[in-house]
């Protein structure tokens, strides 16, 4: 049985009446709705939670909000979650992790007792000789420094963003918080509320900040009900913001969603993180931070067993002893690191419950009990001077030990802005400067630390924040807050160590103060060589120690030596969540559907998806030759609507044309096409297409499927320097386009019902022609990329499917049968048409591919024109041929090298088994002085197996074009 | 013919929605529409008694329902949401020189999103302020949603606010999925 809870106003956030029931470590434990792992664990006194990182020592909650490392467990799909941020969920089965054997018997505790032999920086000085032993140790020591497992089944999670826009954005949502907010919105502004806790009023809901405690929940449900019912506050809690970027984008995270929020200004109410005080074994399971055991009583209703020593650097520790006593704690004594409290009715408050106080005094060693996993008690010491202490220690037994040092702002959002950390000597804390324009600070994190001039300092702060948005706002309120919250020196070296200064990285005194003695003073250097503040916590525990032990070690003031340059994440973050919704944009043709129910096998062919060929991937051979023997003998039709097409049109589209293609169009007639091949200002080849010249002041223009983005940026980018009169217009998705070709294609189109001539004689190869087919607007051209008489039609693209339909049942007495890219790619390689990309790389002139008749070196000028000149009068480096092999040969693969006395002197560009011709054939960059028709290559084929292939000539099919010409 | 005109997204209606309270999406690809763009493109407005004062980024009504859209100083878009495309747009036809037409009625997917929580949903998919607030009626913008470039219009369709969605014809249908994958939380419940 657990033992029962504490009764209201404690246990704020739990359901006494919805039980939870999980599994830890193979036992059962229960809890309440509203219980985090950690609550529930400790009430039922289970402190172990974890162990360390690197010494393996038993670990349980320190702060009790998520700020910590000590509490890392693994859940049966992630690692390394918080036990204090993960609620308690019934049939849970959650475990500890970074042992061997169990969390209470971990083998690996031995390390703890060979610590010496570890110090600081061991790895790097330990493990590089011999050479590539690291190799060896690596396994080892990742293996005891494991931060649990990866469960690599686990399916993704649904993770996305929103975008928020908000006037101001106010992260945390405390006394100073929400006192912002409203402020804010009652001036105007739309206000976005962030807190990391699911129960707004930040410190509200758990530390008394007075003795009385009279006015607190008064206080807490007057600005909760008017945050909640203010029409201009938006409220995000449960929601960690984790950075602040330029112009106050931040982004926040709550559960599995990214929130992107775009606030015109920002008011960090962030508070301040409360420090521990640093003595021998201070790490122990069941010493914790004051607000911790604050958090556990108030917000989960659990009274941890005692007997309790609270260890106080401020009053504030005081106030926490009084209500653990309200609540049932026994409290074994109170231990001040003064020699009084400022507020000197403290002691008689404690006096008054019985409770013993020890002044000018520090716990300076903690003792564990038998099972050596929970501590079993103190040993008290007088303070002598700074960081020494006295020699008449007490004993004190307890199960429990409560500790406030001070408190550090919680700087890190600040930071990411720019602003500076100055460290005050007369209070002994850090305060931010220089803040970015526009970002306003609030309540603790800003130095301030009584209740009413928190709840001024937050107004005030929404002030600055209607200001900034040029509202009106009132006249700030004077603020007074002179309470001294952090104790200048509470750290206490022990001579057996152990005394922990960073928790994540198990990093003690010594290893501190031995990182300067090494030389490295700078603190940034410090923590790349101990790796202080590096673990998840990210120095919220450790930075102000750290910046004090160094400042100390080589005699320069705090703010001399300063802090850790703060960067995003804050906390911790999923890279599922980063990642968001998974958008990868498909674009379809208007075919896809029917491609699909002809059974196509669709590739990737840039963002668009297309036919391969059609049927069973594992007959993929005999498919394509199906479909090529169609297309040669019969008729074929393939969707080509993934073609770029561009329309210019202007006075000056010609001359436009003229200078970006590398071919002559001035005179290119009405009704004909062109080849159009573009060069960049290298003199590469970088894409090419078809042009239509459909008016003397209109061509529409294709290009490849990926190039298309590319050159129609181009010609933007040179029309904007040549300022020629004319329009041009990305028409891709506007037309699409089918390709039906074949000896009877003339018949198919006719079948279908066209209203243009088209014999050979009225609609010669090369012609383009603008009608109806099938009663729909189209663009036909002659063109003979597969080598066999063909159109091309380019029609609006609502109406493509339903062309596609027209013609395949058109095409029906001809046996027409639709073809796919591979097959296309086959049939243009049997007539030697290179691919722009495929058969050509970065490097391509046109001389090398086969393209100086596409050059006109008669114009002046076109893009690319002088690098080419100087590239094709030089002699050749390479050349693109075609090659045959026998059927029963190896077949060489895209890419495969080509050899010349042993020497790397090309690539393949394109191989494929023709049916048609029987043989194999290809296309390869090769030495010039072998590229002529007789001669051979080495082809170095797979398993470095080489073929000699005979150069042959282009194009392998249909030498005289005749098929085309039909 | 209009028998021709099949659209991608094959006239959709989201069937979650509640018209008014939650999210609606309506596939319109097959209205009406047009456009010019030219130097004389405003002109040409004018001439055809068009709205012709535009702002870049904005849209207006004209008569019989249909709506002006400017682009640009030189780019206008004309909508007719009401009325079914007849299948003469785009055509091959050529205006005066300065005056060229647009073939949005092929080009783009037409979408119409409706609902309270508009802005919200949309958020999601896209990183401009489309809250009443920052974008009023008339506004328009040319930005991304779901990585597709998309212009989106905020304009009244049947006395209602809306926004109108343009986006590539190809990436209709994965417009149209992502839209529904995030509008699924605003409808759960009804």
């Amino acid at each position: 049985m657990s033992p029962p809870r504490l009764e209201h106003p404690f246990g704020q956030l739990i359901d006494r009446d919805t039980p939870v029931t999980f599994e830890f470590e193979g036992e059962t434990v229960q809890g309440y709705k509203g219980d985090n792992v950690a609550s529930a664990l400790l009430s039922q006194s289970r402190w172990l939670i974890s162990r360390s990182f690197k010494y393996h020592r038993p670990r349980g909650p320190l702060s009790l909000a998520g700020h910590d490392a000590n509490t890392l467990i693994q859940t049966t799909t992630a690692a390394n979650r918080l036990a204090e941020d993960l609620p308690a969920q019934e049939q849970n089965v959650l475990s500890g992790q970074n042992y061997w054997g169990s969390l209470k018997t971990d083998y690996y505790a031995i390390l703890d007792r060979l610590g010496r032999f570890m110090p600081v920086g061991f790895y790097y000085r330990a493990f590089f000789k011999p050479r590539g032993v690291w190799r060896f140790w690596e396994n080892i020591i990742r293996s005891a420094a494991g931060l649990g497992v990866a469960n690599l089944e686990v399916e993704a999670r649904y993770t996305d963003k929103q975008y928020l826009f908000c006037d101001v954005a106010v992260i945390g949502a405390g006394p100073a918080g929400l006192n912002a907010a409203l402020t804010a919105a009652a001036g105007g502004a739309e206000v976005l509320l962030v807190d990391e806790q699911e129960l707004l009023g930040g410190a509200l809901t758990y530390h008394r900040f007075t003795l009385e405690d009279k006015s607190r929940a008064q206080t807490l449900e007057a600005l909760s009900n008017a945050i909640a019912n203010h029409d201009r506050i938006r409220v995000l809690s449960g929601a960690t913001c984790n950075a602040w970027f330029s112009d106050h984008y931040l982004p926040v995270f709550q559960g599995d969603r990214l929130y992107k929020v775009r606030a015109k200004t920002c008011v960090l109410a962030t508070g301040s993180s409360e420090q521990p005080v640093v003595f021998r074994n201070n790490d122990l399971p069941g010493i914790v931070l004051c607000s911790g055991l604050e958090r556990l009583m108030m917000h989960h209703g659990v009274c941890p067993e005692g007997p309790a020593v609270i260890l106080a650097g401020n009053d504030d520790a005081y106030l926490t002893a009084l209500t653990a006593a309200e609540a049932g704690l026994s409290i074994a004594g109170v231990v001040d690191l003064r020699s009084e409290p400022d507020d000197l009715a403290l002691p008689a408050a404690l006096s008054e419950r019985g409770i013993t106080l020890y002044q000018n005094a520090t716990v300076y060693e903690a003792h564990s009990d038998k099972s050596g996993l929970q501590l079993g008690a103190v040993t008290i010491h007088p303070i002598e001077s700074k960081g020494k202490v006295g020699a008449t220690p007490t004993h004190l037994e307890c199960r429990l030990l409560a500790m406030s040092a001070g408190f550090m702002p919680a700087y890190q959002l600040a930071c990411h802005g720019g602003a500076k950390l100055t460290y005050h000597d007369d209070k002994s804390e850090f305060t931010l400067t220089e803040l970015p324009e526009g970002m306003h600070l609030a309540g603790s994190v800003n130095s301030t630390h009584d209740l009413k001039a928190v709840c001024a300092d937050g107004r005030n702060a929404g002030r600055a924040a209607l200001r900034a948005l040029a509202l009106e706002a009132d006249n700030d309120e004077t603020i007074h807050c002179e309470r001294h919250v952090n104790h200048p020196w509470p750290i206490f070296k022990h001579p057996k160590g152990r005394e922990f200064v960073d928790f994540d990285e198990d990093l003690q005194i010594k290893d501190i103060v031995n990182s300067a003695r090494l030389g490295y003073r700078d603190i940034q250097l410090v923590k790349r060589y101990s790796t202080v503040g590096m673990g998840p916590s990210q120095g919220r525990h450790s930075a102000l120690t750290t910046a004090r032990l160094i400042a100390d070690a080589t005699e320069r003031t705090v703010t001399e030596t300063g802090v850790t340059t703060a960067r995003p994440p804050v906390k911790p973050e999923s890279l599922g969540v980063l990642a968001g919704r998974r958008f990868h944009p498909i674009r379809k043709t208007p075919m896809d559907q029917r491609h699909r129910a002809l059974g196509a096998h669709m590739i990737p062919a840039g963002s668009w998806r297309r036919p391969a060929f059609y049927g069973e991937l594992d007959h993929r051979t005999a498919n394509i030759a199906a479909e090529a023997h169609a297309v040669r003998n019969g008729v074929g039709m393939i969707d080509v609507s993934t073609l770029g097409g561009i329309e210019l049109r202007g006075p000056d589209a010609a001359e436009f044309m003229n200078r970006i293609y590398t071919y002559g169009f001035l005179k290119q007639p009405v009704g004909k096409t062109r080849y159009a091949a573009l060069a960049n200002e290298q003199g590469v080849i970088i894409d090419d297409g078809v042009a239509a010249r459909l008016a003397e002041d209109h061509f529409y223009v294709t290009a490849t499927t990926t190039g298309v983005d590319r050159v129609y940026s181009e010609m933007l980018r040179w029309n904007a320097q040549w300022r020629l009169d004319l329009d041009i217009a990305q028409v891709t998705s506007a037309f699409s386009a089918v390709n039906v070709a074949g000896p009877f294609s003339r018949d198919v189109l006719e079948q279908a019902g066209c209203n243009i001539e088209l014999s050979s004689e009225a609609f010669p190869y090369l012609a383009c022609r603008e009608g109806t087919v099938a009663g729909i607007p189209a663009r036909l051209m002659r063109v003979g990329f597969v080598g066999e008489l063909g159109f091309e039609l380019h029609v609006p693209s609502l109406m493509a499917q339903t062309l596609w339909d027209k013609l395949m049942v058109a095409g029906e007495p001809f046996n027409i049968k639709p073809f796919g890219v591979e097959t296309q790619r086959l049939l243009r390689l049997e007539k030697g048409h290179i691919i722009i990309g495929q058969d050509t790389d970065g490097m391509s002139h046109p001389g090398e591919v086969g393209l100086a008749w596409a050059i006109n070196r008669k114009k002046p000028f076109f893009v690319g024109r002088r690098s080419v000149d100087i590239l094709m009068s030089q002699p050749l480096k390479r050349q693109l041929v075609g090659f045959t092999l026998s059927p029963s040969a190896p077949k060489p693969e895209e890419g495969h090298l080509v050899l010349r006395n042993g020497d790397i002197v090309g690539t393949v560009t394109s191989c494929e088994y023709s049916p048609t011709l029987g043989k194999v054939i290809g296309l390869a960059y090769v030495h010039p002085a072998d590229a002529e028709p007789g001669s051979a290559v080495t082809i170095r084929t797979a398993n470095a197996v080489c073929v000699q292939a005979p150069i042959a000539t282009l194009p392998f099919y249909d030498p005289g074009n005749e098929r085309q010409l039909l | 013919m209009t028998s021709n005109l099949v659209s991608p997204l094959r006239c959709q209606t989201s069937e979650d929605g509640d018209r008014g309270t939650s999210l609606w999406l309506h596939d319109l690809s097959l209205a009406t529409r047009s456009g010019v763009r030219g130097v004389q493109a405003r002109e040409w407005l004018k001439s055809e008694s068009l709205p012709h004062e535009l702002q870049p980024n904005t849209i207006e009504t004209a008569s019989n329902n249909r709506l002006v859209m400017a682009l640009s100083t030189r780019e206008f878009w004309l909508l007719d949401p009401d009325n079914l495309s007849q299948g003469t747009e785009p055509t091959f036809e050529r205006r005066e020189p300065g005056v060229w037409p647009l073939y949005n009625q092929n080009s783009h997917a037409w979408l119409v999103l409706s609902g309270e929580p508009r802005a919200d949903m949309l958020a999601k998919l896209c990183g401009v302020d489309l809250r009443p607030k920052a974008f009023p009626l008339g506004s328009v913008a040319q930005t991304q949603m779901a990585l597709v470039s998309t212009v989106i219009a905020h304009h009244l369709w049947r006395d209602e606010p809306v926004f109108s969605l343009f986006t590539d014809q190809s990436l209709a249908d994965f417009a149209w999925q992502a839209l529904q994958d995030a509008m699924a939380e605003f409808n759960t419940g009804r």
